[in-house]
């Protein structure tokens, strides 16, 4: 495509240079005071488009999977070990606890029905619940000490995903990925959501809400079933050399509409964006068709076992999206299945059974194809569980109520330690009490690896300057980065 | 790139917010602390050392002789030594401020050279100064700040005069002078047309309009088309839709997940467009928007029309999400809308932000905290008085009080049939009861009895026992169907006739209303922090200090006692709308301009402070804007003037010294091209299909999500977008990808993206393709109403390409002549085969049939099958197949080859086996068939067959003609060909108008038909593909998507 539009320098520097997103910097160009003579000052750009964009500094990542864990799971049965929980367990606990669900609190302490084992030669200790994971602890991070401060789902949700606690109707950190970045993919949009069979995860859309961003910064979600993405395919009447045949007559419409309006970018690029609609039919279909991957492959991930099929398909979807250049995936789970509030001793296993299989296989088959140094993997939910039994008569029903103040995650790849354990909580696992780690801390540390800066990553709205962490007070955990 | 400038862009990018002074200033130029050093300390530092009465650590940096004089740590600054600076120093270090961001180098900088300057102020600091941060002579100096004055219109010399016909181009010629341009050309009739038409009503004008309108040469016809479009209905729906994007307009409540349908938005949503188009002036839908309530008296009952649409635009401050309805009703909850309904207000009419004010004093505009506490005090008798109202205690009933006279007339006739019920239900319980109990022995049976008597409060202890215990006797109206089912039955039919009775009841309709409690104003007060649970200094009512005029009033009695209400909001409203205000005509002039050129005068509209863009044409939005309200406030005529002018008449093309000097095109030196907004997109579409309906107003449309979780219309969509449900969960997928705002708070300014979603939406949905067959069929159906181009169109030629290629029938081989004796169509389709009927074998034609691969011949010789291929054009043709006789039983079949041009072409038998039956190259004409048949030999059994068949046509010349292969052309009955393909020519041009209300050039129409031909005739020649769709109207729809996906269909010059 050329482009006849003569353009300045400053839209020149708005588009192409310092990395900031075409917009962010040409609002910050903004600012400059010079008088609004035309030759210098560039109009506030509010177009927007998905190529690749380069990062503010040099990045150690350049595409992350989030496998995000609805519902809150319960790290002391887990992956946060507490032996004194377990010698305590069934005496009454001495600290203050909030609860979400006051009919049924208690304040008995109730120890981990499972067993924890040191594993991989750093020994971290995961409970046998995640076998799996456990398999992989020497190239994963494990943040022990994660905080919200907040017990409700959908506060903690939405402090995750897009910053503010509760707040509604921001970008989550997909849209900022992508609006900094755009997508490395010719063909593919550049934030996909791989949704599940169950439904959507609690709090819905917001999940992968672009907020007041331009709707090209919203997740494009992935359904668990064909068709995967909305409008991909014709119908199959419009399919093969018909569509051709009128794409090619679309394109002689429109060729001689541009003849008449010489230099009209915007023309141009609509032309070339129905090419790139084309293209994405064909590349889409392939990105999201798993037959040509070898059996081994599909074993490692669990396709072939009924418990881990649907979550391993989706999870090795995911790895050969960011392989075709897809810069954020996030995988969710319907409903909140992490949510142990009752029956913990046969839900939780059956989540795990699901998912631990497919989130290690992820990892180890990244790394395997070099794509884990440039990859940032994500685990993990927006809350933990309590130390405490919530209370439903039987011992056996027993499960444990929500808990914003301690709990785990964990992350792999992009330039995050392996072997590390980051952050405590204290001996009960109730509230992280050493190496604090908020989701703005997260945000700001996750922005870092794809060389953005959380602070001056900004997106004007409503005559303000946002930012994913709302200039919240934050830091970025140098801690568990490597060099 | 000059070293400078390099150094001042990376200080820009790594500050974001650098002070407006703090570019583009070389290091030894003087620094003053207003100008340049203030910005810095207030965006930074001020809200903990001089924001607040108490100041951090004891330090006030507001003034130089606060900071020499210093706090608890000593002195802030040493004038003339930056080193020994303690400000400067922990600012440096990070240490400074402690949370938040660091002041970047470049602001540190500017400190750093001040103090080295010696601390110097631009004038001799005030004796006393008053709590907080006030508003500095810089600050008040502002643009937008300043009074509106009409400017003079500029002189222009004779030729410029000729072109400017209004004082708009007057300004706007200046600007273009100075860089020596001048305006482009005027645009051509039908570019003008269509930019007036989609501009004021979002809508294409008919051909039939268009038309005549290029045939009116009289110079007024442009001005009268203005005019025309101006009375049109749809104006309103147009700039209604506008207005409702920044009012943040949604038909549900948004906040939680539930997002509760509002009901009753919609009637805002045509009060907006109702007010629009009685062109209701601008001043007075201000007014009654923010306070239509204070206007009615209250109780609002028994209310009048005008009553009602005053109540109704109240609907404005009833826009925000709030969710105090659906889950969230508590202090966080309700404070959101509260915050909300403030943005939109400010957002909306004061091109400010006011929103960050709501913790600290702004950090860029004069904005303090106390001033947005003001303002919320406005709203705050309405929106929090008299305790917090969900959305559903805020409705006012339209119920007069004859309705609710006639409703409760109703009531009592239902409740007679209520009490006819209970009498009945309390037999059938009696009966039942004593059935029961025939169960027990005395006493328990009396004793049961006597408990069950009882009324449940008056129960006994002992009697509560006795009846927990025998459960059995616990016969209550709920479970009687367990012991009668025939008496539940009967009372059910009670229930049906009372159903019945209600619904001669007057409908009860309602009002979103934002409306005060008399007497119940609450004390607003400052949250510390924006905190709603730490409150402080109580406020009163007022605008902003800094939109107030030099020595006028800002503040609002409390308590108007003319008024039942407060008063508040109408004192405000006539406040902004009262001359004097600085930024109320500015925004909204703005505004309109923004929507006929795609950018307003001031590029951010929402932000008119110092974040925001500065004018590109100051004098001009002044004097539009004094012109605006000296005319009564009327849009309709703003509209025209802007319409009437050369700027807005020029031609959209390129011109490269035009460009060269302004390639942005600030100064408009031509009318940018746009793409069309989300709704008018669909609504163009709607229109070319012949789907709208131009019916106004009303509930909104419902949407649903389809299996593919696309959000789309629940019925089939025949209403403007504007009447589509908005849910915020579940925006219209046609609407938002192509950009219409999901409310979040409200919308100033759409982005306009160009990408690939877009693309497939509109080359695969099922909305599209949908109104690509509805306009195909009416291309087909509805004459043109410009003359057709003259060009030449074989029909002819493409008719014979439309006849089936393949044929299946049944018939004999004459012998004698070796030619086909007899054809005959096989009379039914079963779904897969061609036979002699529904049932098989058939009483007449036995077993003879075909199918894709092949068939089965019958006894009869005359009943052997025929698969008939008939020649599309003159040629060679080459045959090449296999006979297949599967079974290993009887005397198999014979496969014979006839073309009744150049006769037979060979016969070959296959037993228990296949056989190649391939024929050399012979001539065939149009029109001859070549006839494939096949018959059972001697012995009729075991007569299955295949016989998949190619042939293969080259020109004389050798040119490749064509493929044909019976399997993949097999087909059933095809739809007749519709007259129309001998008009084809009209079709297209019928189809042009449609999507452009232009007939097609020569060319244009040339170049469609041969796709349409060309398309025709693949369809034709592949069957499978056109899946039981006839060519010709299948190939019209595809022409018509084509129309509606391409650049002319979506943009407008």
């Amino acid at each position: 495509m050329t482009t006849h539009n003569p353009i300045t320098r400053r839209e020149y520097l708005s588009r192409n240079a310092m990395g900031v997103g075409g917009m962010a910097l040409a609002s910050l160009l903004a600012k400059d005071n010079l008088l609004a003579t035309p030759a210098a000052k560039p109009t506030p750009a509010h177009s927007f488009d998905a190529r690749a964009k380069s990062s503010q500094f040099p990045p150690q990542a350049r595409a992350m999977i989030s496998m995000f864990m609805h519902g809150g799971p319960a790290h002391m049965d887990l992956t946060d070990p507490k032996p004194e929980l377990t010698k305590r367990s069934g005496e009454q606990y001495g600290g203050d606890v909030q609860f979400s669900f006051v009919n049924r609190a208690s304040k008995a302490l109730m120890g981990s029905p499972w067993k924890f084992k040191k594993h991989g030669q750093c020994g971290t200790e995961i409970s046998e619940l995640l076998p799996n994971i456990a398999g992989i602890v020497d190239d994963i991070c494990l943040v022990r000490s994660m905080h919200t401060g907040f017990n409700g789902h959908e506060v903690s949700i939405r402090y995750w995903h897009a910053g503010i606690p509760a707040v509604t109707g921001r970008p989550t950190l997909g849209s900022w990925l992508t609006y900094a970045l755009g997508s490395e993919a010719d063909n593919l949009p550049a934030y996909m959501v791989l949704s599940d069979p169950g439904g959507h995860p609690v709090d819905g859309v917001h999940n992968w809400s672009n907020g007041w961003m331009p709707p090209l910064f919203r997740g494009t979600v992935l359904r668990p079933k064909e068709p995967r993405i909305l409008n991909l395919t014709p119908p199959p009447h419009l399919r093969g050399e018909l569509q051709r045949q009128n794409l090619s007559f679309l394109r002689s419409l429109n060729e001689r509409h541009l003849a008449e309006h010489p230099g009209e970018a915007d023309l141009e690029a609509r032309i070339a964006s129905y090419e790139l609609a084309a293209r994405m039919q064909t590349s889409a279909t392939e990105a999201l068709d798993i037959s040509d991957e070898s059996a081994a492959t599909k074993k490692l991930y669990g396709i072939d076992q009924k418990a881990t099929q649907e979550y391993g398909t989706r999870c090795l979807i995911a790895r050969r999206l960011v392989e075709r250049g897809v810069r954020f995936v996030q995988l969710f789970l319907g409903g909140q299945p992490w949510d142990s509030h009752s029956n913990i001793r046969t839900g939780l296993p059956s989540v795990c059974a699901r998912t631990d299989k497919p989130a290690a296989a992820l990892v180890m088959d990244l790394k395997s194809r070099g794509l884990l140094d440039s990859t940032i993997v994500h685990w993990g939910g927006e809350i933990g569980r309590l130390p405490v039994t919530e209370n439903h008569g039987a011992a056996a029903k027993a499960g444990r109520d929500h808990n914003g103040q301690g709990f785990s995650c964990w992350l792999a790849g992009g330039g995050f330690k392996p072997g590390m354990v980051y952050g405590e909580t204290d001996e009960f696992g109730h509230k992280a009490v050493v190496d604090k780690v908020t989701p703005n801390d997260y945000q700001a540390t996750v922005l870092n690896q794809f060389g953005l800066d959380h602070s001056e990553l900004n997106f004007r709205y409503n005559g303000q300057e946002k930012t994913l962490t709302d200039k919240r007070a934050c830091r970025i955990v140098r801690e568990i980065l490597e060099t | 790139m000059g070293k400078r400038f390099n150094r001042v862009l990376s200080c820009v990018i790594a500050t974001a917010m650098t002070s407006v002074s703090a570019v583009g200033q070389a290091a030894s130029a003087r620094v003053a602390f207003e100008k340049d050093v203030r910005p810095i300390l207030r965006e930074h530092c001020l809200d903990c050392h001089g924001a607040e009465t108490e100041v951090k650590g004891g330090l006030d940096l507001r003034l130089r002789r606060f900071m020499v004089r210093g706090g608890k740590h000593g002195p802030a600054i040493a004038p003339g030594d930056p080193e020994g600076s303690l400000l400067l120093q922990r600012v440096r270090d990070g240490e400074m401020p402690p949370s938040g961001k660091p002041v970047p180098a470049g602001q540190a900088d500017i400190l750093e050279r001040w103090i080295q300057q010696g601390a110097p102020t631009a004038r001799p600091e005030p004796e006393n100064i008053g709590p907080g941060l006030g508003v500095s002579e810089e600050e008040r100096a502002f643009w937008s700040f300043q009074p509106i004055r009409r400017p003079a219109i500029p002189t222009l010399s004779e030729s410029d005069g000729a072109r400017a016909r209004t004082p708009v181009d007057a300004f706007a010629l200046r600007r273009l002078r100075e860089r020596g341009i001048s305006f482009s050309p005027e645009a051509g009739r039908m570019t003008l047309l269509r930019r007036a038409y989609f501009d004021l009503i979002g809508l294409p004008p008919s051909p039939d309009v268009a038309r005549a309108f290029l045939a009116d040469r009289s110079s007024e016809a442009y001005e009268r088309l203005i005019d025309e479009l101006l009375k049109s209905p749809h104006y309103g729906e147009r700039w209604g839709r506008h207005w409702l994007d920044v009012a943040g307009y949604a038909d549900s409540e948004g906040h939680t997940e539930r997002d509760d349908a509002r009901r009753h938005a919609w009637r805002y949503r045509d009060y907006v467009i109702k007010a629009l188009n009685e062109d209701k002036p601008f001043d007075r839908f201000i007014v009654e928007q923010f306070a239509g309530d204070e206007l009615v008296p209250q109780p609002h009952r028994n209310l009048t029309p005008e009553q009602i649409e005053l109540l109704s635009a109240t609907g404005y401050l009833r826009m925000a999400a709030d969710g105090t309805g659906s889950g969230a009703n508590d202090e966080l909850g309700r404070n959101q809308v509260v915050a909300d309904t403030l943005k939109i207000v400010s957002t909306s009419l004061l091109g400010l932000s006011v929103g960050c004010a709501q913790c600290h004093d702004h950090r860029y505009d004069p904005i303090s905290q106390r001033d947005y506490y003001e303002l919320r005090a406005v709203f705050e008798p309405a929106l929090t008085g008299a305790g917090w109202r969900t959305p559903a205690q805020r409705r006012v009933s339209l119920y007069t009080d004859a309705d609710r006279k006639a409703a409760a007339e109703v009531e009592k006739e239902a409740r007679v049939v209520a009490v006819e019920k209970g009498k009945k239900q309390a037999e059938y319980i009696a009966a039942a009861l004593a059935k029961e109990l025939e169960k027990y022995q005395p006493p328990l049976r009396e004793q049961l009895h006597a408990a069950h008597k009882t009324p449940a409060a008056k129960r006994s202890a002992e009697q509560k026992a006795l009846l927990k215990k025998n459960p059995a006797v616990n016969i209550s109206g709920g479970v009687l169907y367990q012991y009668n089912q025939k008496a539940a039955d009967d009372l059910k039919t009670y229930d049906a006739r009372m159903v019945k009775i209600r619904t001669k009841k007057p409908k009860e309709e309602f009002l979103r209303v934002l409306s005060e409690t008399p007497g119940k104003a609450p004390l607003t007060k400052i949250f510390h922090r924006g905190d709603p649970r730490q409150p402080k200094d109580a406020v009163g009512p007022a605008g902003l200090t800094i939109a107030a005029p030099p020595g006028k009033p800002r503040q609002f009695e409390a308590d108007d006692k003319a008024m039942p209400t407060s008063g508040r909001r109408l004192a405000y409203a006539r406040w902004l709308t009262g001359g004097e205000h600085p930024l109320t005509a500015r925004v909204i002039v703005n505004r309109v301009w923004q929507q006929h050129f795609g950018r307003g005068l001031v590029a951010t509209p929402d932000d008119f402070g110092a974040l925001g863009e500065k004018p590109t044409h100051p004098e001009l939005l002044d004097w539009l804007a004094d012109d605006f309200m000296a005319s009564g406030w009327s849009m309709k005529r703003l509209h025209k003037l802007i319409m009437t002018s050369t700027i807005y008449r020029q031609s959209s093309g390129h011109e490269a010294s035009r460009a060269a000097e302004d390639p942005a095109n600030l100064l408009y030196w031509r009318k940018p091209i746009v793409r069309l907004e989300a709704e008018i997109v669909r609504d163009r579409i709607l229109a070319a299909s012949g789907a709208l309906k131009p019916t106004l107003f009303g509930p909104p449309v419902a949407v649903k999500a389809d299996d593919a979780g696309q959000i789309i219309e629940a019925k089939e969509p025949d209403r403007r977008s504007v009447y589509v449900q908005t849910r915020r969960s579940q925006p219209l997928s046609m609407l938002t990808v192509f950009d219409a705002p999901v409310m979040e708070v409200n919308c100033a300014l759409r982005p306009s993206s160009t990408v690939a979603p877009q693309s497939l939406m509109m080359m695969n949905s099922e909305f599209v393709l949908k109104q690509a067959e509805k306009m195909a069929a009416r291309a087909l159906r509805e004459e043109p109403v410009y003359p057709t181009p003259k060009t030449e169109f074989d029909a002819a030629r493409l008719a014979e390409a439309l006849k089936p290629r393949w044929q299946y029938g049944y018939g004999g081989f004459d012998e004698a002549t070796k030619r086909t004796g007899s054809f005959t169509h096989f009379p039914h389709w079963s779904g897969s085969s061609w036979l002699g009927g529904p049932k098989f074998p058939d009483p007449k034609l036995g077993f003879s049939s075909l199918h894709k691969t092949g068939g089965h011949p019958d006894r009869a010789a005359d009943r052997a099958t025929i698969r008939r291929w008939i020649a599309p054009l003159a040629g060679q043709v080459v045959i090449s197949g296999t006979l297949h006789h599967p079974s290993p039983n009887g005397d198999g079949v014979r496969g014979r080859i006839v073309s009744s041009g150049a006769g037979f072409q060979g016969e070959w038998i296959a037993k228990t086996g296949g056989v190649t039956t391939a024929v050399k190259s012979f001539a065939v004409k149009p029109g001859e068939a070549i006839d494939f048949i096949t018959d059972c030999r001697a012995h009729f059994t075991s007569d299955s067959f295949s016989w998949n068949v190619t042939v293969s046509m080259k020109s004389s010349e050798g040119e490749e003609l064509g493929v044909w292969k019976s399997d993949e052309g097999f087909h059933g009955p095809v739809p007749s060909t519709p007259a129309a393909i001998g008009r084809m020519p009209e079709r297209v041009a019928r189809a042009w108008e449609l999507a452009y209300s232009r007939p097609p050039s020569e060319v244009e129409l040339k170049s469609a038909l041969d796709f349409l031909a060309g398309q025709i005739r693949y369809l034709a020649a592949n069957p499978t593909s056109a899946a039981g769709r006839e060519p010709a109207t299948f190939a019209m729809a595809n022409l018509c998507q084509a129309l509606i996906n391409s650049n002319e269909f979506l943009y407008v010059e």
